[in-house]
This record gives C-alpha cells, sequence and structure tokens, in this order.
C-alpha cells in the first residue's frame, strides 16, 4: 500500500488513516469519517507514520 | 430543471422473459434477470420487507451477520431509508455478485456450469465485440423519468455506508467515461462517496477512465461522466472485461451480456454521449478539471481500508431512471466484488496459460486471495518446466496476480484444502518457491512496502518429472463401485450429516 499515517480526530478521539504523500504536512484540512468534523493534521493529537 | 415522466407505451413489444423489441435486438433488464433467479435458484434472493437504513450500516450489518454464517443469498430490500431519512422510492439489491452460481445465471448458462464452464465462456464472448444499438429516449426505460439541474438530488437515494471507517455512503457501481480522441466509453467499478445533493467524490486509480480524465483535464474541460447505478448483472460481468485501452466497453458489454447493448442519449450530453437505455439508474455529472477533495478512507476490495486521499470531484448534472427502479449496490471487501472480479480474470488467462501449456486443466482465482492476489493453475504436466512457463503467463497476463501456485490435474484447484494439501506435500521451498522482486503491484494491497512495486511468488507445487514419486492413497475403484453409501447409512441420515 501506499505510505499512511494514522492520525486521531481532536474532537471525537476517533482513529483512521490518510495517504501520507497526499495529505502529510500539507496543510489541507483533514475529514473525519466518525464525526465528520474537520483538522489539519497538526491538531491530532497522535499521530503514527 | 424539469422532473418528468415521459416514456410512451410502445405498441407489440413482449414484455415476458427476454425482451424482443420492435428492432428486433433483445434487451436484458435486472427485473428479467430476477425473475429468473426466483425461478432457478429460489433460497438465492431473499425479501425484506422491513424497513432498513442503508446509511446507518444496517443493510452492511445483515451482509456480515450472514457471511458470519457461511450464507451469501442475494438480498432485495423492499423498504431502504434514503439520506433524507425518509422512505427511498428504490427497493435496494444487494449481493447479488456473491455466489459463482448467480453468475452463470447472469450470463444465462445453468448454475452448475459455474467453474470453468462459466470462465471459459466469458473468456470466449470476451474475444467478441457486439455492435450496440441505438433507440430513442422515448423507448429507453431508463428515461422514464428524468430529473436535472436541482431535481436531481443524490439524498433521494438508499445509498449504502459499509463499514465503520467510510465516512459517508458510497455509491460502488460503474462509472462510464466516452475517451475524446477515439470516441470509445470505457466502464470501470470505481468508488463515488456522496458529499453532497448533486457532489460525490470519485477515486480512480490509474487505469483506464484515468487516463480519459487526465485528456480532459489536460485541456481544463471537464469530464463527462455517466454512473450505471443499477442494471442486469451480465453488464456488470461485461464491464469487468480485461480488454486492452481503446477498445469500445460498450461493444465488449454487450458480446458478454449475449445481445447488443442497447444505448440512447444522454440528458446531459445527447447524443454526444450515449448511455445504456436498459439501465434501472443512471447518475450524469461532470469531473471537474483541476479540482481535488480529500475523499476516503473506504473499505476496498482487499478486506482493508484504503487510505484517505486527494481524490476528484463529480458534479451531478442529472438522475434518470425507470419508474420502478432497482437501486443496486455491491458489498465491497466481500465475495460480493470477489467473485465478480474474478471470473472475468479467469477466462481470459487460461486461454493465455493454454496458448504456452496446451495441457492447462483449469485457472482460478480463490476467495482467499480476494479473487485477484492468488491464481491457482491445474496443468497435466509433461515436461518439467512447464509449470514455470504457465506462472510467469499467469504473472504477466494480469497485473493484479501477486502468488502463482501451479498444480498437477489431480487437484481440484476449486478446493483451497487439496491445493493447499499439494503445497504442503509436493514442495520443497528452496527448489519449488520462486520470487520475483519489483514488479509493478497495487496500490491498495497493504503488504506492499513500495508505492508501487511489489515482490511475485511462483510455488511449482506439482510433482517432479525427473525421479520416482511417491503415490497418492486411494480406495480401490472397485470397492468404491461396489460398496454404496446409502446401503449402510440411511439418506436421511447423509442429509443430516453437516459438511465440515
Amino acid at each position: 500500500m501506499t505510505k499512511i499515517f494514522w492520525v486521531t480526530c481532536p474532537y471525537c478521539k476517533g482513529e483512521f488513516y490518510c495517504h501520507w504523500q497526499e495529505l502529510r504536512h500539507k496543510k489541507i484540512e483533514l475529514l473525519c469519517p466518525y464525526c465528520n468534523r474537520r483538522f489539519l493534521d497538526e491538531e491530532s493529537p497522535k499521530i503514527v507514520e | 430543471m424539469k422532473s418528468a415522466s415521459k416514456r410512451k407505451p410502445a405498441a407489440g413489444i413482449v414484455s415476458i422473459g427476454r425482451v424482443a423489441t420492435q428492432s428486433g435486438a433483445e434487451t436484458r433488464s435486472l427485473k428479467d434477470f430476477l425473475e429468473r433467479l426466483k425461478r432457478r435458484l429460489p433460497d438465492d434472493l431473499i425479501y425484506i420487507d422491513s424497513a432498513v437504513s442503508p446509511a446507518e450500516f444496517e443493510v452492511t450489518a445483515l451482509l456480515q451477520h450472514l457471511e458470519n454464517e457461511k450464507k451469501f443469498p442475494a438480498l432485495f430490500f423492499a423498504k431502504p431509508i434514503n439520506l433524507k431519512g425518509k422512505p427511498a422510492a428504490f427497493p435496494l439489491l444487494s449481493n447479488l455478485f456473491a455466489t459463482r452460481a448467480r453468475c452463470a445465471l447472469a450470463l444465462e448458462m445453468e448454475p452448475d456450469q459455474e467453474r470453468l464452464p462459466l470462465s471459459l465462456e466469458y473468456a470466449r464472448r470476451e474475444e467478441l465485440l457486439l455492435s450496440p444499438v441505438t433507440i430513442p429516449g422515448r423507448d429507453a426505460p431508463v428515461k422514464e423519468v428524468t430529473k436535472s439541474g436541482s431535481a436531481a438530488d443524490l439524498y433521494e437515494l438508499p445509498v449504502v455506508r459499509h463499514h465503520a471507517m467510510d465516512p459517508a455512503p458510497y455509491i460502488d457501481m460503474t462509472p462510464v467515461m466516452k475517451d475524446p480522441d477515439g470516441g470509445f466509453y470505457n466502464a470501470a467499478f470505481m468508488r463515488t462517496m456522496v458529499k453532497g445533493e448533486r457532489k460525490l467524490g470519485l477515486h480512480m486509480s490509474p487505469r483506464h477512465n484515468w487516463q480519459i480524465h487526465r485528456k480532459h483535464e489536460e485541456k481544463k474541460r471537464p469530464t463527462p461522466v455517466a454512473i450505471v447505478v443499477s442494471h442486469h448483472p451480465a453488464f456488470y460481468l461485461g464491464a469487468l472485461n480485461v480488454s486492452p485501452f481503446g477498445v469500445d466497453d460498450y461493444a465488449r458489454i454487450g458480446a458478454i451480456m449475449g445481445a447488443p447493448l442497447r444505448l440512447t442519449a444522454s440528458e446531459t450530453w445527447g447524443a454526444e454521449f450515449m448511455v445504456p437505455a436498459d439501465a434501472e439508474m443512471i447518475i450524469e455529472g461532470h469531473v471537474l478539471p483541476g479540482v481535488k477533495e480529500v475523499e476516503g478512507p473506504f473499505g476496498e476490495f482487499t478486506g482493508y481500508y484504503g487510505p484517505q486521499r486527494l481524490r476528484n470531484v463529480v458534479e451531478v448534472t442529472a438522475i434518470t431512471h425507470r419508474r420502478d427502479a432497482v437501486f443496486q449496490h455491491i458489498f465491497t471487501g466481500h465475495r460480493d466484488t470477489w467473485v465478480l472480479g474474478g471470473i472475468p480474470k479467469e477466462g481470459s488467462l487460461f486461454n493465455l496459460i493454454r496458448g504456452i501449456v496446451p495441457t492447462t486443466k483449469a485457472v482460478h482465482f480463490p476467495l482467499s486471495g480476494c479473487c485477484r492476489f492468488n491464481c491457482y493453475i491445474s496443468i497435466d504436466k509433461k515436461v518439467d518446466g512447464e509449470t514455470k512457463q504457465a506462472a510467469l503467463a499467469a504473472l504477466g497476463g494480469c497485473d493484479f496476480v501477486k502468488h502463482v501456485v501451479v498444480v498437477d490435474a489431480d487437484i481440484d484447484i476449486y478446493s483451497e484444502e487439496e491445493v493447499m494439501w499439494a503445497v504442503a506435500t509436493r514442495v520443497q521451498a528452496d527448489q519449488d518457491v520462486d520470487i520475483i522482486k519489483n514488479v509493478k503491484g497495487n496500490t491498495l494491497d497493504p503488504s506492499q512496502t513500495d508505492n508501487i512495486m511489489t515482490a511475485k511468488m511462483i510455488i511449482d507445487a506439482t510433482r517432479p518429472l525427473q525421479r520416482p514419486f511417491a503415490a497418492r492413497v486411494e480406495v480401490p475403484k472397485a470397492a468404491m463401485q461396489k460398496t454404496r453409501l446409502e446401503d449402510f447409512i440411511a439418506r436421511a441420515t447423509l442429509d443430516r450429516l453437516k459438511r465440515s
């Protein structure tokens, strides 16, 4: 699989993963699949990469 | 903006089973198929009258419960809830492709022809082209109701949210695009995330539709796209043909369906872009040039989620459907996608491999490899080395294939147990396993450590010809013929025994 990073939603604490090249450090808001809120990767309380 | 019911009944058209139109062309409709399914495999289709909410995982929860019990019927939900939380105007059909027997029936074959005969028949048809025929919109079932502009509303549909990490309901059927240079059409299964009443996120792998979109995007033009949401199952089996870029999928799908596809002008582009007239429902729209938004994660065919990505956006322009349209989805990441994807590949690979190793007996993509990554081949080996020839042909002929196991003709490759028995008893890993590094892989394979490249493996599980080899145990044939099970154990008792 393409390189991924796991993020934690700062609002609902739900965990999901994103495409590293397209979305890590890109200042693009990620969409939490659980609560539908948007946030930047740097706002995530936990990132695993 | 319009919302109209405009199809006039045409006199003299037979409407039972396969329909012969006034022009003489046979049609294939989903409802004809469902009638046939009820007659031939009555236990395979379950009608559910209770209301269900597909967007709240109720449909996939039921499918998962059934899967946990190793049961794979097609489910027809009469009263699904739409994305507005209200009863949808359309029933929902689910899990139609989860058995090979139903796929055989879709190609007008007998259910018991579900193994190699089905794959070979698919391969035979895949070498043909049947030019589509054009009919006026007033005769096209899919134009019985047309909604465009603000009347086209995705939220009216019973779209399914599949797995826990999916951020929204997804339509996971086949977008069709038209090549701007060659004028041919391409159909492919692709995931589309419902993002608004008239907005979809579209994930495209770098294959044919992606190439078509790139051509438009380079000229800063939107790409017309028509998503065939529901149709006869042979349409979808046909859409999975592995023809090279440039072959018109409408002609190929017609050949696989066994009848020319009837086309009609789209609502959005008129005769410039034709759509399947006998579909249940079609969503038309434009893939916007230069626009990408976050989309996913989505539970993919591998059984894992594909990551959230930046993907294309579709602006919906129209929805057209039959007056009594059925809405369809496939249960991605489960048998519904696996079986559907494997059959088209088996037949074409069988023909390719048999051209190189004439004693090839069968080719099968087992469920354990998502009907894509693992390929089992049986050959009646006459010379050592044929095994590798067959395996290399499989790897070259289908880029999904990652692991090839070649067995002798005494092994039933539709039985995982038999194939693994051959691996256990006929393979020495240091002599019979080959690994090929740095080959183009699949970005959705979670085991892959490189973005693009993967490692492939060939396991030669055939008996060597160069040295004496042990014989397989066998109860004498004469004893088997003379000693009948029913003479010793009652048939009723036998029928009660569970298969293990």
